[in-house]
């Protein structure tokens, strides 16, 4: 088995993927069935924001990786060789 | 019918599944709570795909077994290598 920092890395990452999963399951799929005086909505923002967070997300996503590639390109870019 | 003609009618058959129900272009009617479940659909799927396979990557980083005889040989085998190239004159 891995050991120490790998062990909990790795369940943590279980972990977070969980309650995101329920989380987010519970605002899409099970809000729309439950009376709109529930105190459960208190806890859930618009609707409209289940969309909107995570294009946002994508988006931070996108530019993460792009500014690495960018940034990694740019440090290894080397003088053109004159033979 | 290749691999990509399914896999479009498939995503093609499922997208208009759901365009029907989130714009009503049936005029069927649905109660209102079917359509506020239909409309973030894609953006579920997606979300429900990306936390598995967060939780995949992390179980398996956490249940990856340390190989203690492979690591030994590994480094057995590297100083070897080295011992090797030095006596060949490679300077190290």
């Amino acid at each position: 088995m891995a050991t120490g920092a790998d062990q909990a890395v790795g369940m943590g990452l279980v972990g977070f993927s969980i309650l995101l999963f329920t989380y987010y399951t519970i605002w899409v799929i099970i809000l729309p069935f439950v009376d709109s005086d529930h105190v459960a909505h208190q806890y859930f923002l618009q609707r409209e924001y289940s969309v909107i967070l995570p294009g946002i997300a994508a988006l931070i996503l996108l530019l993460s990786v792009g500014t690495f590639i960018g940034v990694v390109t740019w440090k290894n870019r080397k003088p053109k060789k004159v033979d | 019918m290749t691999k990509l003609l399914e896999w479009v009618f498939g995503v093609s058959v499922i997208g208009a599944a759901w365009a029907l129900v989130t714009f009503d272009l049936l005029n069927l009617r649905l109660p209102e709570a079917y359509k506020e479940v239909a409309w973030p659909m894609p953006v579920y799927l997606l979300v429900v795909f990306g936390c598995y396979s967060l939780a995949t990557v992390g179980y398996r980083v956490a249940t990856f077994n340390d190989c203690e005889e492979a690591s030994k040989e590994l480094q057995d085998q590297i100083k070897e290598a080295k011992e090797d190239l030095r006596r060949k004159g490679l300077k190290m």
